[in-house]
C-alpha cells in the first residue's frame, strides 16, 4: 500500500486539485485563470512526487539494514497500480462541482466516491493480507467480484437497453419492425457463430461483443440527439364515442386492434350478453340461468361487467352514467364509458363507478348498445 | 444492596418453586377464557348449514391435531426428562432407525390424506352458489358495512326497488343468500362466525359468500382484516327473520318518506339534517323547499365516497359501524335472548319496542348514546377526522368529523331521526 511519504504527497495532490477546481469555479477573469493554472501545476507536481515516492518506497533504507532487499519496505514487491485514489479524487471533485452546479452531478459524484472508497479499502486490505501477491489478488476478487460483476452487467444491460430504445423511438414504426428483425437476426447469428466455433478465441468473442455494444450505444446516442419520431395520440373512448356520436375515423381506429378475449373472469358483477337475436341480458355470477334486466350497483364502488357479443355485427357495450347539474347551475354533458367494438364471440370488460344515486341524474343509468334502441339493462343505484 | 435483600419484583427474580404458580395461573386463565357462557361469535356454535359444514370439518381435524399434539409433546417431555444431562457420558451416536423414520413419514401422510378428503368436499360445498335465492351487495369501508339489496326475489319476498342499509344484514331465515363482497377503500374481511367463514373485501374485486341461518335471530360478527384506526370497532350483525317478517321489513324499507309534521321539533330537525347531515348522509325521499330531492355528496367529503344511508335508521339496533347500541341494554338483552318465534316481532319494532300506543318517546331508545355520538363522533370512535390533518386525502375524511352541533340542534336531530323508522 502507500508509503508514509506518498500518502503525504497524495493528500497534497488532492487538496491542490480540489483547490484548483474550487478556484476555477468561483473566481473569474485573469486571476481565475492564473490561480487555476498555478494550483493545477502544484497538483501535477505533487502527483509526480506521489508517484516517485510510491515507486521508490520512500527510498527509506538505512545503510546498516540487514538484507535490505528482502526486509525493508522499499524492498517489498511493488503493489499493483491503483486507479481508485484517482477515481476517489474525481468523485470528491464532482461533489464540490455538484454542490454549485446541478444536483445530478452531486449525486453521481457521491456514488463514484463511495464506490472508489470501497474499492480502495478492499484493495488496501487485500494487499496487506499476506506476502503472496497472487493470494492477495484472490482475496480481492473474492470480496469484490460479487459486487463488481452484477453492477458491470447492469451497466452493460442499461447501455444496450438505452441504445436500443433510442433507436426504436427514433425510427418510424415501419422501419422499427425491420430494425428489430435485423438486429434480432444479427444477435442470433452472432450467438450461433460463437456457439458453433468452440475454438474461437476468447478475445475474438469479446471483441465482437464490444464492437456490437459500442455500435449500438453510438447509434442510440445519435438517435437520442436526433429526437423521437412524432407519435400521434390515439383517439380515446370518450362519452361521445360511447353514445354513438363520435366520428367514423375515431371509432374505426379505436376498434381496429381490439383484444376480444378476456382471461380474468373473476370479480365480475355480471355477464352481459348481446344474444344472437339482439337481446341484451345480464347474468349474475353465481345465479345461473336467470336473466336480469336490471342490476343494483352500489354508490362509489367499482363495478365490472363482462360483455359478450353473440351477434354477427361488431358491437360495443356502453354504460350511461348520468347527466348532472354543474356547480354553476348549468346542465352538464351525459357521462358514459364503453368497451371497444367487439366481434362475434368476443368478450370485453367494462368497469364503471357511479358516485350519485339515480335521482341525481336527469338521464337514466343503464347498459346499452349504441344504435340498438331498447336493448338496455337498467342500472339501479340506491 | 445485597441481592438477598432485594425485593422480588419480577418473575425472573422468583425462586423456581414459586415461579410456576403465576405461569400456571396465566395458563388456567387462557383455558377458562374459552368457557365464556355468552359468546355470540362462537364459531363452534354454528347456526346455519355453512357454518355447520365448517364445524363438522374443524372438530374432527381439531381432535386429530390435538391427539397428535399431545403425543408429540408427551414424547418430547419424556425425552427431555428421561435423558436430561446428569453428568453421564454421551451415548452412542447412530444414524437413526430407518424403519421408525419411514413409519413416522407414512403415518402423517395417511392422516393428512384422510383429512384432505372431507376438506376438499367441504370447500366445494361452501363454494356452491347455484341454490342461492337472494343477492345482496356487501361493501366495506372504514369502518362500517353497507348492504345493497338487489331488486327481484329474495327468498319468498319480493324487492321492487333497491334497498340500502348498513350495520345489520337482514336476511330471510332458512334461505341461502348470496353475498357479493367488496370494499371501497382498504381490505376488510366479513365474518359472521355462526353463519359462515370469513371472506375478504378487497377494493376492485368481488368475492362471493353463501349465508344461511337456520332460524330467526341475531348473529354478530367482526371485521377480521386490520383496516386502520377503528378496525376493532367495525362490527356487524346478520339478522334472520322468518319469511313474513322479512317481507314486512322489506315493505317498511321501501315505504315512501313521511315528512315530520310542521311546527314540531322533528320538522326543525329535518331542516337541520338537510343543512348539516345530508352533505354525506342520504335519506331517501327527503326534499328541498323547492321540491327537488336532497341528494348527498359523500364523494366530496369522505375517502370511501359514501356514508351510511339513514332512511330507516331506527329500524337498526346499533349505529356507527354497529358499534354503539341505540337499544337500551334491557331491550337489547330482551331481543338477543328472544325465542326464534318471537324475535321478528321484537326486531321490527326497533327502538319502539314495548312502547305504549300514543307515546311520543320510545321506551327502548338509548338516547344518551346517540346524543354523545352527535355531539362528538370522533371522541367515541377514533377516526381520521381532524380537519388540519387531511392533506394526504385531499381534504377528505375517513369517518365522521365533529360537527360542533349545539344542544338544540342535537335535540332537533334526535327528534327527526326517531321518525326514520
Amino acid at each position: 500500500m502507500f508509503t508514509t511519504g506518498s500518502k503525504l504527497f497524495l493528500g497534497a495532490t488532492a487538496v491542490s486539485t480540489i483547490g484548483a477546481i474550487v478556484w476555477a469555479a468561483s473566481t473569474g477573469g485573469a486571476a481565475g485563470v492564473m490561480g487555476t493554472v498555478g494550483l493545477t501545476s502544484v497538483a501535477l507536481v505533487f502527483a509526480l512526487l506521489t508517484g516517485l515516492n510510491f515507486l521508490t518506497r520512500d527510498g527509506n533504507v538505512a545503510g546498516n539494514t540487514p538484507d535490505p532487499d528482502r526486509t525493508t519496505a522499499a524492498g517489498q514487491p511493488a503493489v499493483g497500480n491503483s486507479m481508485w485514489p484517482l477515481v476517489a479524487g474525481v468523485g470528491a471533485a464532482g461533489i464540490v462541482i455538484g454542490t454549485v452546479s446541478r444536483p445530478v452531478v452531486f449525486k453521481v459524484a457521491v456514488v463514484v466516491l463511495l464506490a472508489a472508497l470501497v474499492e480502495w479499502l478492499v484493495q488496501g486490505f487485500s494487499e496487506r493480507a499476506s506476502g503472496d501477491p497472487a493470494y492477495n489478488d484472490g482475496i480481492r476478487k473474492r470480496l469484490l467480484h460479487p459486487l463488481e460483476f452484477p453492477i458491470l452487467g447492469a451497466f452493460i444491460a442499461a447501455a444496450v437497453i438505452y441504445g436500443f430504445s433510442r433507436v426504436m423511438l427514433s425510427a418510424s414504426k415501419d422501419a422499427g419492425k425491420i430494425i428489430f428483425i435485423f438486429l434480432g437476426a444479427l444477435v442470433l447469428f452472432a450467438g450461433f457463430v460463437i456457439a458453433a466455433r468452440r475454438g474461437m478465441a476468447k478475445g475474438t468473442a469479446l471483441g465482437i461483443g464490444v464492437i456490437g455494444g459500442v455500435a449500438l450505444l453510438s447509434v442510440g446516442v445519435v438517435s437520442a440527439i436526433d429526437g423521437q419520431r412524432t407519435i400521434t395520440p390515439h383517439p380515446e373512448l370518450t362519452a361521445a364515442v360511447c353514445l354513438g356520436k363520435g366520428s367514423a375515423e375515431q371509432e374505426a381506429e379505436l376498434d381496429k386492434n381490439t383484444s376480444e378475449k378476456v382471461a380474468a373472469k373473476s370479480s365480475v358483477a355480471a355477464n352481459v350478453v348481446l344474444t344472437s337475436n339482439n337481446r341484451l341480458v345480464a347474468f349474475i355470477n353465481g345465479i345461473p340461468n336467470v336473466e336480469y334486466h336490471e342490476l343494483t350497483v352500489g354508490r362509489s364502488t367499482e363495478t365490472r361487467v363482462l360483455f359478450r357479443n353473440e351477434t354477427g355485427v361488431d358491437q360495443r357495450l356502453t354504460a350511461r352514467l348520468g347527466t348532472f347539474t354543474q356547480k354553476d347551475g348549468t346542465k352538464g354533458n351525459e357521462e358514459a364509458v364503453c368497451t371497444v367494438r367487439i366481434r362475434k364471440g368476443g368478450e370485453a370488460f367494462l368497469t364503471f363507478k357511479v358516485a350519485k344515486p339515480q335521482a341525481a341524474s336527469s338521464t337514466p343509468y343503464q347498459l346499452m348498445i349504441p344504435g340498438l334502441d331498447g336493448r338496455v339493462v337498467q342500472l339501479l343505484v340506491p | 444492596m445485597d441481592r438477598s435483600e432485594a425485593t422480588v419484583s419480577t418473575l425472573g427474580d422468583m425462586p423456581k418453586s414459586r415461579r410456576r404458580w403465576p405461569l400456571a395461573a396465566v395458563a388456567l386463565g387462557l383455558v377458562l377464557a374459552g368457557c365464556a357462557k355468552n359468546a355470540p361469535q362462537d364459531t363452534f356454535d354454528p347456526a346455519g348449514p355453512n357454518a355447520r359444514d365448517i364445524n363438522n370439518l374443524a372438530m374432527p381435524v381439531f381432535i386429530i391435531a390435538g391427539v397428535v399434539g399431545v403425543i408429540v409433546l408427551g414424547v418430547v417431555v419424556y425425552c427431555v426428562w428421561r435423558f436430561r444431562d446428569r453428568g453421564q457420558d454421551i451415548p452412542e451416536q447412530s444414524h437413526g432407525n430407518p424403519k421408525l423414520e419411514i413409519a413416522l413419514t407414512i403415518l402423517p401422510a395417511i392422516i393428512l390424506a384422510g383429512i384432505s378428503v372431507p376438506t376438499v368436499v367441504t370447500v366445494f360445498k361452501l363454494d356452491k352458489k347455484s341454490d342461492t335465492q337472494c343477492v345482496i351487495n356487501v361493501t366495506g369501508q372504514q369502518w362500517w358495512w353497507e348492504y345493497d339489496y338487489t331488486t327481484g326475489n329474495c327468498g319468498k319476498a319480493k324487492i321492487s326497488a333497491p334497498i340500502v342499509t348498513s350495520g345489520e344484514l337482514v336476511i330471510p331465515a332458512n334461505t341461502p343468500v348470496l353475498l357479493r363482497i367488496t370494499s371501497r377503500d382498504v381490505i376488510h374481511s366479513y365474518w359472521i362466525p355462526r353463519l359462515n367463514g370469513k371472506r375478504d373485501a378487497v377494493p376492485g374485486r368481488l368475492h362471493t359468500l353463501r349465508m344461511q341461518a337456520d332460524q330467526p335471530g341475531l348473529y354478530t360478527g367482526q371485521c377480521t382484516e386490520f383496516c386502520g384506526l377503528s378496525h376493532a370497532r367495525m362490527r356487524m350483525a346478520a339478522v334472520a327473520l322468518n319469511d313474513a317478517d322479512f317481507q314486512s321489513w322489506v315493505d317498511n324499507q321501501l315505504e315512501a318518506y313521511t315528512p315530520p309534521k310542521a311546527g314540531t321539533l322533528a320538522a326543525t330537525g329535518e331542516a337541520t339534517f338537510t343543512a348539516q347531515c345530508s352533505k354525506c348522509h342520504q335519506v331517501n325521499g327527503l326534499k328541498n323547499a323547492d321540491g327537488s330531492p336532497v341528494l348527498s355528496s359523500p364523494d366530496l367529503y369522505v375517502v370511501s365516497g359514501v356514508a351510511p344511508n339513514l332512511t330507516n335508521l331506527m329500524t337498526r339496533t346499533a349505529i356507527a359501524g354497529w358499534t354503539f347500541d341505540i337499544l337500551s341494554e334491557q331491550c337489547r338483552l330482551k331481543l338477543w335472548n328472544a325465542k326464534p318465534a318471537d324475535f321478528g316481532k321484537l326486531y321490527l319494532q326497533g327502538v319502539w319496542m314495548d312502547t305504549p300506543a300514543g307515546a311520543t318517546k320510545p321506551v327502548c331508545f338509548d338516547e344518551a348514546t346517540l346524543r354523545s355520538w352527535l355531539r362528538n363522533a370522533p371522541a367515541k370512535k377514533p377516526m381520521y377526522s381532524d380537519p388540519t390533518k387531511l392533506a394526504s386525502t385531499g381534504g377528505k375524511y375517513r369517518g365522521m368529523p365533529n360537527l360542533h352541533l349545539t344542544d338544540n340542534q342535537i335535540d332537533e336531530l334526535i327528534a327527526y331521526l326517531l321518525e326514520r323508522k
